[in-house]
């Protein structure tokens, strides 16, 4: 991977970083003692991750009832958070896949985290499936396998059926992808680590060498699961909207979903790696790989899905209108004024209006402004999600059976707890594991340019050999 | 060497040596464990093997604990059970003056379904809400299982022999002795009575009705001579007004008239022509919701109303004018116009009213005699006996109890101690009674201060009949054994009298006593049979005999003069309010029924509870606020004639402005699960004159006081389409589209279509082109064309005419009884959860204030594409050959997609262990208690007798919904099957056709051309249609659209 970088484009990574000094500083947070303030936001997830076990077994033990659903409104936060949980999952594999065929050179300070992100957002994500269903003990009966129930079968046509594979299928793919692109990084914690630490280094890593044939095959294994999770970008959201596009309840049957959710879940994934990578640079201390061109890079990504999401919104609005068909038209309606119309406005002000902030470079550079709208973003696709959901099903066809529908606390602390979880295993994660790609960080650092002459360029050609051990 | 043998294994073999010899003659060779000398020869890896295999085995018969069931056969089998089979017993619901010939179906030997019984002329086949709820009150937790002495409210249990002394030692005393009941239908219990009070002169029975019909029969006693009410021939009326009389709901005899009313109102659209029904009242009752017309009046104006019809058809007929009190504007601008069309349909219409004031009834006699309506279809030839009562009886009672004059009073099924307006007053004069008896089934407010406690039967362990209206005789019969030391009440009258004509020899005396009762009596005014034998084996077969009517007819007694000064006067008090009875409750006396306590309130859809009905105001602009600003659910006080009470209340259209409403029959202190459910109205009825009145001023409503955290009501939005005049357009709007939020509606929607009659030609126009446009969409499909694989065999199908159906909740209350659908409790609807399989959608529309209703009963639609088949990622739900949507509830596992995806929500989730059927002690805190048991309603194996053995009882987790009552498909297939025969039209029929008095749900097989629900469709012609018909989930279930006979001129 070490194409030559233009001379004239300015630094990816910032610092005038030598190999070694990428290696030291991408190696260390999992090789010494946590800090305080890992330790409290451990601790802090680790609570909430217990609050969700908690709820869930709450859950199973007295039954959905324990949830506010109802007769009219089926779905409410649970299938909710599942959305909005998949939908962050999906930057990552955006800024792995599309953005490495795309050459986007700057991906390799973020995709590491941005891969992790996905797959524990997915693993987050694939809990409310399972814990909605009013028998979970028989959540076996959805896989395709040979049983002694008679000529009992799975139901092809269902979406629900569609998720099942789309998510298994992608929570795989994201695995390898990103496994795949840490055995490299693991090879270099194993080299500098001892004893069973070493040991178990040695086991994750697959016993890599760093020969020119590893690397060889290691990029082409990248690139061809790079090309296998590109489709999953689009695919995985498209079949999730499935789930309401081929229903025939009006404001779910719209044919619009499948582009107008993968914009929505790319938008709502950079959001939330900016809130992972704003708070990892700083305590991680890594602001020079994680640099304000990065922030910038993704805040613009934000601004065009956002707008994306926006422009699918108003056509949503005109395609109820447009189509003459009343209960479209009531749908919107109500989903604009009618009993949630303070979510519409809330997914409104918080999914279209603020990432437009970001058109201006300095809110875009702005550390603070970037942290507290990618907050509210992720705060916006929740709500887009439960107007979607809630809404629709609380204002149908017949307005006898109309409801109205808040949640109990087990389903907010389900919610919570998932968090909580994601937190616990990201947390985990950045000790185990470097959090950024070191190998490809390295591949992209200016003095590795044969064309190099500016400062520390013998000092990093004259240590190649060095650094080439110690990998 | 010679080779003898081909082939050889080894050299042993070869060499036949002595060991191979030996091995070959066992065929199998065994390593035994032990050798020879008894040692254990087994190594380690034997020893492991047994070890793993031992506890593998240990453990999977340790894990697979199988529940213990015990099906105990028949020792001796009793020869009309057959297990699996259902037996029919043809009987009668009697409670009070409420009757419905019935079937009861049985399953081994437990009633557990009430059918109509279709032989009866008085019912027709038709039932009730409370009838088709009566079998679970046999199976009541909190039932009187044995006679004993009641002291502060407890039972001591003592034996039939000790109670029986004590009671006859009272009678010795000689004292006054009082009975109290309410009105008794049966013959054969008043020859008991009659017996009883010839024993001992001194005793008397006085009965009264809980909700009066007193000054009906007393007007018609001075009117026409006959204390008793005639037959109202709805259906041969082409006028109906009914002042306040809820005639479909509550009123003399509900079942009968229904089915009459609806025979009036059922339009064929080829020729188009129904009744037109006014109602004058305040509040929107189930008749006035069925009316074309309502004339709103107050309370206190029902009397001046009667006068004004009274003058104006007396105007126009040339008859005196009576001076009456003034009734409001628009009332007697509406009432002038109503006088015209009776007086044009003379002899074809009919007033009733449903007023307590005597004078009030007598104009109304005097009305229908003008109107030439005498012996037309008010018929005296067969008289009604549903209403016998007369509280002024009781008031009486009351003062002699209170002077200490009576010894001994038996209560006999009446609850005076709730019932009467002067409740306390009774309780007081009441315990100066030395010895005081119940017959009543469970520890009510009466029996709790009674001394002593001889429990009745339920009417199931019961013989008996039935006399409801004059030469309709009807048998009650016993379909279970008394669960509990209970004794007919009858019965214990006829030994406290020490009857000769009871022969104790008897295993049943009762029986025999009822038996040749009818031979004697019974027999001698019939023809058609000439043994009592047969007469009476056919009478119990059948369950009704038809005496030959008397043929009599009135004259009005010029002698009852009218007397406007008579009638109630309109108050000048700014809030009146109206009492009413419920089509589910009466009052109270059904209470304890959670069939029924959960059965929606068909006009303001709440359950569990009386509300106060307050009316909605239109703010002209967008808004439809309740009346003070109040919301559904808020509490105040409400102070009648000085009593105060908090209420709820429920905003509800159609109810005047200026008047509010509560239902009777909540409240109830004592008894079962009724108890801490609303509150008591009772005590608030005025008594003038010695009667009961329903309604009263002196009103006071106070501001908010809190909220009813628990206040369940079904249904939140209410209306499709109501209109009302705009101050900002300055036009008549629809006010239902200006709303925004809740109460918002696009009310344009293709689930209800509705015009009056008069407008019946653009409906017919409207529909048309729905139906076309419906077409066009639904051929761009996607989906398979199926016609011809439902085109084949069976297809089952529904046809519920819209213009039929009142509303009345018969078929709502029979689905629940016929497939176990449990009873959640109040928490739980309001959490809606409830799990009601069939429900009845109310709409309201037209103008607001005074609006029309349409009742839209909705089931599974079971479409043939249905939306929640193809939505199941497990295929739990799927569909039958026969069009069924079907249920597989061992398959589902809970994702709710159906439900969500279903348009018509008719999908219901168990949320909980409503039935607990998993016994998992934390399961059993949020399902339905009754207060005060040790387990929850469910868990109780007596009230689980009434389950339904052939549905599936579904456990937490799983949807369930409509299945077309796909166990009686499968019965009348088997008969059929086993007949030899192809199914006939009327093999199956749905447990909410049977139970419909009207007539409005109609099941068969849509491939079948001659079928009546193919009949039906065709003979409603385009107004025949499928709900949301053009999303092309195509329902099985065709609806027709609500046809009323509204006069446009009259509000206007």
């Amino acid at each position: 991977m070490s194409q030559a970088v233009a001379p004239v484009r300015h630094v990816l990574i910032e610092g005038n970083k030598s190999y070694h000094n990428i290696t030291e500083d991408l190696c260390t947070p999992t090789e010494k003692a946590p800090s305080r303030e890992w330790i409290i936001a451990f601790t802090l997830a680790a609570a909430l991750a217990g609050l969700y076990v908690f709820s869930v077994v709450w859950t199973i033990w007295k039954g959905i009832g324990s949830w506010n659903l109802n007769r009219t409104i089926n779905w409410g936060w649970d299938i909710t958070n599942f959305v909005w949980w998949i939908g962050i999952g999906h930057a990552g594999t955006l800024i792995s896949a599309i953005l490495l065929l795309f050459r986007q050179r700057w991906r390799t300070g973020v995709n590491r985290s941005a891969e992790a992100m996905t797959i524990f957002a997915v693993i987050c994500a694939g809990q409310f499936p399972l814990i909605h269903m009013g028998r979970l003990w028989l959540g076996f009966f959805i896989f395709p396998f040979p049983n002694t129930r008679g000529p009992l079968w799975v139901n092809f046509n269902s979406p629900l059926l569609w998720d099942v594979f789309a998510i298994s299928t992608y929570f795989s793919v994201s695995l390898l992808f990103w496994y795949t692109g840490l055995v490299p990084d693991l090879a270099t914690v194993r080299d500098r680590a001892s004893g069973l630490r070493r040991k178990l280094y040695e086991t994750f890593s697959f016993g890599w060498t760093g020969s020119a044939k590893h690397w060889q095959r290691w990029e082409s294994l990248s690139l061809i699961l790079a090309g296998i999770s590109t489709p999953l970008v689009l695919s995985v959201h498209t079949i999730v909207s499935f789930d309401f596009a081929t229903s025939v309840i009006p404001g779910w049957h719209t044919t619009i979903f499948p582009p107008y959710f993968v914009a929505g879940a790319i938008f709502s994934g950079f959001a939330m790696v900016q809130t992972l990578m704003v708070i990892a640079r700083k305590v991680l201390k890594l602001e020079e790989y994680i640099t304000l061109n990065h922030i910038d890079s993704m805040n613009k990504v934000i601004v065009l899905t956002g707008t994306i999401v926006g422009v699918a919104y108003l056509t949503e609005l005109f395609i109820a209108w447009y189509s003459g068909y009343i209960y479209e038209q009531f749908a919107f309606y109500n989903r604009v004024f009618g009993v949630y119309w303070w979510s519409y406005f809330g997914m409104m002000f918080c999914n279209v209006v603020s990432p437009q902030l970001f058109w201006s470079r300095k809110i875009r550079r702005s550390i603070w402004w970037t942290f507290f709208l990618s907050i509210v973003v992720n705060i916006g696709m929740w709500f887009e999600r439960f107007v979607i959901i809630a809404t629709t099903l609380a204002r149908d066809y017949i307005p006898s059976s109309w409801s109205y529908y808040s949640p109990t606390w087990v389903e907010i602390c389900i919610f919570m707890g998932t968090i909580g979880l994601f937190f616990v295993l990201f947390l985990g994660f950045t000790r185990i594991a470097p959090v950024v790609a070191i190998a490809e960080v390295k591949a992209i650092l200016k003095v590795a340019g044969d064309q190099y002459v500016g400062p520390k360029a013998n000092q990093a050609h004259g240590k190649t050999e060095d650094v080439k051990k110690e990998d | 060497m010679h080779q003898e043998k081909g082939i050889w294994v080894s050299t042993e073999e070869l060499n036949q040596e002595e060991s191979f010899l030996q091995s070959a003659e066992k065929e199998f060779v065994m390593e035994d464990l032990v050798d020879s000398d008894g040692a254990w020869t087994a190594n380690r890896r034997d020893f492991l093997k047994m070890l793993g295999f031992g506890l593998g085995a240990a453990t999977i018969a340790a894990s697979c604990e199988i529940p213990m069931k015990r099906a105990v056969p028949y020792v001796t089998k009793p020869e009309e059970i057959v297990p699996g089979v259902a037996n029919y017993y043809a009987s009668s619901f009697v409670n009070g003056g409420d009757y419905c010939a019935v079937l009861v179906k049985t399953r081994e030997g437990r009633p557990i379904k009430i059918e109509g019984n279709t032989l009866s002329k008085v019912t027709q086949g038709g039932t009730s809400a409370r009838a088709q709820a009566s079998v679970l009150d046999l199976y009541n937790t909190r039932r009187i299982q044995s006679p004993g002495s009641i002291s502060n409210g407890e039972l001591t249990e003592m034996d039939w022999n000790q109670l029986d002394e004590k009671v006859k030692g009272q009678l010795a005393l000689g004292g006054q002795v009082r009975i109290i009941t309410n009105t008794i239908l049966s013959p054969t219990a008043k020859k008991a009575l009659g017996e009883f009070t010839a024993k001992y002169p001194n005793a008397r029975v006085v009965s009264y009705d809980p909700v009066s019909s007193a000054a009906l029969l007393s007007a018609n006693e001075q009117c026409f001579g006959v204390k008793a009410i005639p037959s109202n021939k709805f259906d041969e009326a082409n006028v109906i007004v009914s002042f306040g009389a809820d005639f479909l709901g509550t009123w003399i005899s509900p079942v009968e008239y229904a089915r009459a009313y609806a025979k009036g109102r059922k339009v064929d659209p080829k020729n188009p022509r129904m009744s037109r029904h006014y109602q004058v009242e305040s509040h929107m009752s189930l008749t006035g919701s069925n009316a074309d017309n309502r004339i709103l009046v107050k309370p206190s104006e029902q009397g001046a109303a009667i006068c004004a019809l009274y003058n104006a058809v007396a105007a126009l007929k040339g008859a005196a004018s009576i001076s009456g009190p003034a009734v409001n504007d628009k009332a007697a601008a509406a009432l002038k116009k109503v006088a015209r069309e009776l007086v044009d349909n003379q002899g074809k219409s009919l007033v009733v009213s449903g007023s307590n004031n005597i004078m009030e009834q007598v104009i109304t006699n005097k009305l229908n005699d003008l109107l030439g309506n005498l012996n037309q279809t008010v018929d005296f030839g067969t008289l009604s006996y549903q209403r016998q009562g007369d509280e002024r009886d009781v008031m009486r009672v009351v003062e002699e109890m209170k002077q200490g004059q009576v010894g001994l009073a038996i209560i006999w099924g009446a609850n005076p101690a709730y019932e009467l307006p002067n409740a306390e007053a009774f309780v007081e004069a009441f315990s100066k009674v030395n010895t005081r008896i119940s017959f009543n089934g469970v520890m009510d407010e009466t029996t709790k201060v009674c001394t002593h406690a001889a429990p009745a039967n339920h009417f199931l362990e019961s013989w008996g009949d039935a006399e409801p209206k004059e030469g309709h005789l009807s048998l009650i019969q016993p379909t279970i054994s008394p669960l509990f030391n209970t004794r007919q009440a009858e019965l214990s009258l006829l030994l406290w009298a020490e009857s000769a004509n009871l022969n104790l020899e008897d295993e049943q005396p009762y029986y025999q006593y009822l038996k040749s009762n009818w031979a004697s009596d019974v027999f001698a005014k019939q023809t058609a049979y000439s043994t009592p034998t047969a007469f009476w084996d056919m009478s119990l077969h059948d369950g009704i005999v038809e005496l030959p009517a008397s043929g009599r007819t009135v004259s009005f007694n010029e002698g009852a003069s009218l007397n406007g000064s008579a009638v109630s006067k309109p108050g000048s008090s700014d809030v009146e309010i109206s009492m009413y009875e419920t089509v589910n409750l009466g009052n109270g006396s059904y209470a304890h029924n959670p069939w029924l306590q959960e059965m929606p309130d068909p006009i303001n859809r709440t359950v569990w509870g009386n509300h106060l009905n307050i009316p909605v105001e239109w703010d002209g602009v967008n808004k439809i606020n309740g009346w003070k600003d109040l919301n559904d659910g808020d509490n105040v006080e409400v102070t009648v004639n000085g009593k105060g009470v908090t209420c709820t209340v429920v905003k509800t259209f159609g109810q005047m402005p200026g008047t509010v409403s509560i239902a009777l029959g909540q409240g109830r202190i004592e008894g079962g699960c009724g108890v801490g459910y609303g509150v008591n109205a009772n005590p608030w009825l005025p008594v003038t004159g010695g009667l009961v009145q329903y309604g009263a001023g002196d009103v006071t409503v106070g501001e908010k006081v809190g909220e009813d955290k628990h206040f369940a009501c079904v249904q939140h939005h209410h209306t499709m389409g109501v209109t009302a005049m705009s101050t900002k357009e300055e036009a008549v709007v629809n006010a239902d589209e200006k709303v925004i939020g809740m109460d918002g509606s696009l009310t344009d929607r293709s689930v209800i279509f509705q015009a009056s009659l008069a407008s019946l030609p653009a409906l017919q126009e409207k529909m048309n082109e729905f139906h076309e446009e419906s077409d066009h969409l639904n051929q761009q499909t996607l989906y398979p064309d199926r016609t011809d694989y439902f085109g084949t065999g069976v297809k089952w199908g529904m046809f519920v005419d819209l213009s039929s159906c009142i509303g009345c909740g018969a078929c709502q209350v029979a689905c629940v009884s016929e497939n176990n659908v449990p009873v959640v409790g109040k928490n739980e609807v309001k959490r809606h959860h409830e799990m009601t399989w069939l429900r009845i959608d109310r709409y309201f529309y037209g103008d607001l204030e005074n609006p029309n209703v349409v009742y839209q009963p909705m089931m599974c639609q079971h479409c043939d594409n249905a939306p929640c088949e193809n939505v199941c990622p497990v295929n739990a739900t799927n569909h039958s050959m026969e069009g069924i949507n079907q249920m597989a509830y061992n398959r589902c596992i809970g994702t709710r997609y159906c439900a969500n995806n279903c348009p018509f929500k008719v999908r219901r989730f168990n949320w909980l262990d409503y039935t607990t059927a998993d016994t998992w002690p934390a399961n059993e805190e949020q399902v339905f208690w009754v207060e005060g048991e040790d387990k929850p309603y469910y868990a109780d194996n007596l009230v689980r007798m009434v389950l339904n053995p052939d549905v599936t009882v579904r456990s937490r987790g799983v949807i369930e919904k409509c299945s077309f009552c796909v166990q009686r498909i499968q019965e009348g297939k088997l008969t059929a099957k086993s007949e030899e025969r192809a199914i006939g039209d009327n093999d199956i029929r749905t447990a909410c056709q049977t139970a419909c008095p009207t007539g409005a749900i109609v099941f068969g097989n849509m491939n079948n051309a001659d079928s009546e629900v193919n009949q039906k469709i065709e003979g409603a012609g385009v107004l025949a249609y499928q709900a949301l018909e053009e999303i092309n989930v195509r329902p099985g279930v065709r609806y027709a659209a609500k046809i009323n006979n509204r006069n446009e001129e009259l509000n206007s």
